[in-house]
């Protein structure tokens, strides 16, 4: 997450054009400290369940979200692009991730 | 003999095929150009839990990017 947070004016234009929500199975308190804790400037969401992460891209193992997928939601409600898994450690995922955003808001 | 070996030979090439079939299925990521199903969970920001829960159709008309990760205070 910290990659989304030092790339986030260039990736998400601070969240102007781009509404960036992070997901994962932590409880929310758990993720509202570490936002405090480390200043991520984007939303958390707590899907203690793993409800929505099954939803949208199960993972092998079935009771955790411990998968890193990326999807990105085009303003008429599609799936625009996944990358499934998301390559959070690769550059070139982020820079993938540039392009497409760039083109999905026709900039 | 020979169609012995034929048939073990099968059994090993199709066998982890079947036994993966059911997870393959499952574990499809929603393809793009699907609606992405709306959801409703509990939010929070840097500056504390979020009195409203987020759903994604709050954000319709937007472009909204959807972060699966695997736990707080990881690194990556």
């Amino acid at each position: 997450m910290h990659a989304y947070r030092d790339q986030y004016a260039t990736l998400f234009k601070d969240g102007q054009t781009v509404v960036l929500i992070a997901i994962s199975a932590d409880p929310l308190d758990t993720l509202a400290a570490w936002a405090r804790d480390d200043q991520f400037q984007f939303l958390f969401a707590s899907d203690t369940g793993g409800v929505v992460g099954k939803l949208y891209g199960p993972s092998a193992s079935t009771d955790r979200v411990d998968h890193r997928n990326v999807f990105v939601v085009a303003a008429d409600g599609k799936i625009a692009y996944r990358q499934t898994p998301f390559r959070e450690i690769d550059p070139a995922a982020y820079t993938e991730l540039a392009a497409v955003l760039d083109k999905v808001l026709g900039r | 003999m020979r169609l012995a070996m034929l048939l073990t030979d099968l059994s090993a090439v199709t066998a982890p095929v079947l036994a993966q079939q059911p997870g393959a299925t499952e574990s499809q990521a929603l393809a793009t150009g699907t609606v992405a199903p709306d959801f409703t969970l509990p939010g929070a920001t840097r500056y504390g839990v979020l009195a409203q829960p987020i759903h994604l159709s709050d954000f319709k008309g937007q472009t909204v990017v959807l972060a699966f990760f695997h736990k707080a205070h990881s690194k990556l």
